[in-house]
């Protein structure tokens, strides 16, 4: 004899998925073409606003030479040569910081963390600041803060072998402590920099900004970025089980451990890459998850596409508002979070049970 | 040959402090195989070697003759269903999302489950009853469903064996026993091989086909249910008095519930004598403690102690010394018969007299008929004995009445010698005597609120 099951005793729409089935692909297609919506119109914002359709032509004429006939050619070349680096350096920002938020949640089993949690930033924030002090230009900067970013998390791994018995947890108090380790570093130049020179640029850096992005800076973050999320999106299922915790994936025949190296490892190449080029940018990788979380729910097949493609809409729509509706510009940091915090209070208040 | 083999399974987490030792196992199709123990015992360490997590630094685990940690992770998870410690999951994943990640061995680490891992997960759901579920979030269901979920996602994997750590912790009795209901059921119906760790005896008792005992790693003892849970091998076990309370299910007694044994409990609120078994050596002194007992105003004892402390020795060595001081006995006691090593019969004796009848005889196995008893009861006999103890409570001059014993019988069923007890509860004595077993000393300090425990100890 078996025991009924027990009736469902929940109303309909409680306790459901936040959408069903077909609401949420309607949401997700909705997101996803988001980006390019918004991209369009951003190219055409600015000191110099331009038409849709002449933003439209201007970048078929990338392809087409003659789509632009009639266009101003300097509403071509502000859109092509100005504007058009700058949205996609926003947009891969977003994505990648948006993307590796959802996947340290998931691996560290924590809703509550973004890719900052083994130090990345704080790594690459030291590195920057370090460079300016030095004088070094701009591809200098990008290259010492990419490479103390990775050398950060390196050092949270290597601190994490040291005790081998409960590995995520050590790795997230090595990632903590590297992290204010590479902080009070950056407070320490900043302590010693220059004040009417070198300071201002450290303070600016870690604030984070697109002013000054070309079209010299996109082809590795586009690299970085496209390779990371191809990589995200391969395995966005095998993240559903490794969010169960190391337990539960062992018992389902996955080897946890190398799994989330891996993915760390890209996370980790993704996030210096997108804060070597844009600076010290918080608050992407809490807020776009949780707004992604609550649209499609918490199954990372849904997840993964529609976090970039939130993150990408996000910091563009955040850095164009930086850049055409106020006075000067706010750095992006900034703004982030004086926007994304309300809005990650109204999605928690309105998420209570589940994340 | 059964379907999983740990031949000498020894496991250490730190290099020279095993915490299994020399631990064999087998598990059939269609058997469920609990292994109990303290905390620490090995348990969950033992489970883990069984599931090719931890790698056991002697011995092996054979699944249908091939080795466990041989295989690769995969292979093992497509054959081998681990369901750990139940935990609050960090996202609020639907229930289908969950009993789907059962396909994850199935699938390539780039692939995601298609129609047809949806339609196993779905059977897997009905198979627990859950099917109403699938679009619940398996954050918001109870512990129970939750725990029928996780089984749901190991008949998902289309194992062969199933592993539960502690399947019925953190979940009320109903919820225990549906979920252990469901999973014995399963594992009749598919053959599959069950075994669950579990701090749970009586869980055990109800579901289990065999046992096995753990003590600091090392197997205490492991067989059929029934043979291996006694109080003996509990008490050792558990490091703590251990009562099994039996009841007999055609024809044969069973065990049907375990418990802490707790007669200090009694003790605190009732007027106890500790009496050790070697005090038969000296009956007068007995004797004297007894009257010291009865002279206060209850004139009622209740002797209990477990099987074997030697309580019926006691009682009669009591009668013999009153005896031998003049004072006038009465009352019944039922000896054994031993006839080759075994309890074949039991007679009845009228202490007034001297006067012996067969009381009841064992059934034989082959008697036909033998459907709920493995005593056959005397009717005469039975009314004799009521016969003496209604004389005996209406002769006067009685300075000692001893009933040896009373059980389940006259407390339960008001059959046996209720008839004549009730005259015995009429009068007063000097002292009457009532040999009961441990489990039946509440039922006795019912009926007689004030008596007196003697609790014989060995």
């Amino acid at each position: 004899m078996r025991l009924a099951p027990e009736p469902a005793q929940v109303a309909p729409g409680l306790g459901r998925t936040p959408a069903g089935p077909r609401w949420a692909r309607l949401a997700l297609a909705a997101g996803l073409a988001s980006p390019f919506l918004v991209a369009l119109l951003a190219l055409g914002l600015g000191y110099y606003p331009i038409p849709v359709v002449d933003v439209a032509r201007s970048l078929l004429s990338a392809a087409v030479p003659a789509a632009a006939d009639g266009v101003p050619e300097v509403a071509r070349l502000l859109v092509l040569e100005v504007r058009l680096p700058r949205v996609l350096a926003a947009l891969l920002i977003g994505a990648a910081l948006a993307v590796t938020g959802v996947v340290f949640q998931g691996i560290f089993t924590n809703p509550l963390v973004d890719s900052n949690l083994l130090g990345v930033t704080s790594g690459a924030g030291f590195g920057a600041a370090l460079a300016l002090l030095l004088g070094g230009g701009t591809v200098w900067v990008q290259a010492a803060a990419f490479g103390f970013g990775l050398l950060a998390v390196t050092l949270a791994f290597l601190g994490s072998r040291l005790y081998r018995t409960a590995p995520m947890i050590v790795l997230t108090l090595m990632g903590i402590l590297v992290g204010s380790l590479f902080g009070s570093l950056t407070s320490l130049l900043k302590y010693v920099a220059d004040p009417l020179d070198a300071l201002p640029a450290i303070t600016f850096w870690l604030l984070g900004g697109l002013t000054g992005v070309g079209w010299g800076d996109v082809p590795a973050l586009l690299t970085l970025t496209g390779v990371g999320a191809a990589f995200f999106f391969l395995v966005r299922w095998r993240l559903n089980v490794l969010s169960l915790g190391d337990a539960e994936a062992t018992a389902l025949g996955m080897r946890p451990l190398h799994m989330k190296f891996g993915l760390i490892v890209v996370a980790t190449l993704m996030t210096a890459i997108a804060v070597s080029v844009g600076g010290v940018i918080g608050w992407v990788g809490l807020v776009v998850p949780h707004a992604a979380r609550i649209v499609v729910g918490p199954d990372h097949r849904r997840l993964v596409p529609m976090s970039l493609a939130l993150g990408a809409t996000f910091l563009l729509l955040i850095d164009t508002v930086s850049r055409t509706l106020l006075p000067s510009e706010v750095p992006l940091g900034v703004l982030t979070g004086l926007i994304g915090v309300p809005i990650l209070v109204v999605l928690l208040r309105r998420n209570r049970t589940g994340w | 040959m059964a379907r999983l083999t740990a031949s000498g399974i020894e496991f250490a987490y730190v290099a020279g402090k095993p915490v299994v030792q020399d631990v064999s196992v087998a598990v059939d199709a269609g058997e469920v195989v609990f292994l109990l123990g303290h905390n620490g015992s090995g348990k969950s360490s033992l489970l883990g070697c069984l599931a090719g997590v931890h790698r056991p630094s002697s011995g092996q685990v054979l699944l249908d003759g091939e080795d466990v940690h041989a295989m690769s992770a995969p292979a093992r998870a497509r054959r081998l269903g681990m369901i750990p410690q139940l935990h609050v999951a960090a996202f609020a994943y639907d229930v289908l999302e969950v009993v789907l990640m059962g396909r994850a061995p199935h699938l390539g680490t780039f692939e995601a489950p298609g129609p047809e891992d949806e339609a196993i997960a779905l059977d897997a759901l009905a198979l627990v009853g859950l099917t109403d579920f699938r679009n619940r979030r398996y954050t918001e269901l109870s512990g129970g469903e939750r725990q029928l979920v996780m089984v749901a996602r190991g008949l998902a994997q289309r194992c062969d064996v199933l592993l539960m750590d502690e399947p019925d912790a953190h979940l009320d009795p109903r919820n225990q026993f549906r979920v252990l209901e469901v999973v014995s059921d399963l594992a009749r119906q598919r053959g599959l091989a069950v075994v669950i760790a579990s701090h749970a005896p009586n869980s055990a008792l109800m579901f289990a086909d065999r046992v096995l005992l753990l003590r600091h790693g090392r197997t205490l003892a492991m067989g059929g249910v029934n043979q291996t849970l006694d109080e003996e091998r509990l008490t050792a076990a558990y490091g703590m008095p251990t009562e099994v309370v039996t009841k007999v299910v055609a024809g044969r007694r069973v065990p049907r519930a375990i418990l802490p044994r707790r007669i200090d409990r009694v003790a605190d609120e009732v007027d106890t004598i500790a009496v050790h078994r070697a005090d038969v050596e000296r009956p007068g002194t007995l004797l004297d403690r007894v009257f010291a007992a009865g002279a206060r105003r209850p004139q009622r004892l209740i002797v209990t102690g477990a099987r074997g402390t030697g309580k019926s020795l006691w009682c009669a060595a009591v009668a013999e010394t009153a005896r031998a001081r003049g004072l006038r006995v009465a009352g019944v006691s039922s000896p054994a018969v031993i006839e080759g090593g075994r309890k074949t019969a039991i007679d009845l004796v009228d202490l007034g007299t001297g006067q012996r009848r067969r009381l009841a005889e064992v059934r034989r196995a082959d008697e036909p008929g033998t459907a709920t008893q493995r005593w056959r009861f005397a009717e005469n006999a039975l009314a004799w004995g009521n016969e003496v103890l209604r004389a005996a409570a209406e002769a006067p001059g009685v300075d000692l009445l001893l009933v040896d014993e009373l059980g389940p019988l006259e407390f339960v069923r008001g059959e046996g010698f209720t008839e004549g007890l009730a005259a015995v509860d009429a009068r007063h004595y000097a002292v009457a005597l009532a040999v009961v077993r441990p489990a039946l000393v509440d039922e006795a300090l019912r009926r007689w609120p004030d008596a007196v425990v003697v609790d014989v100890e060995d």
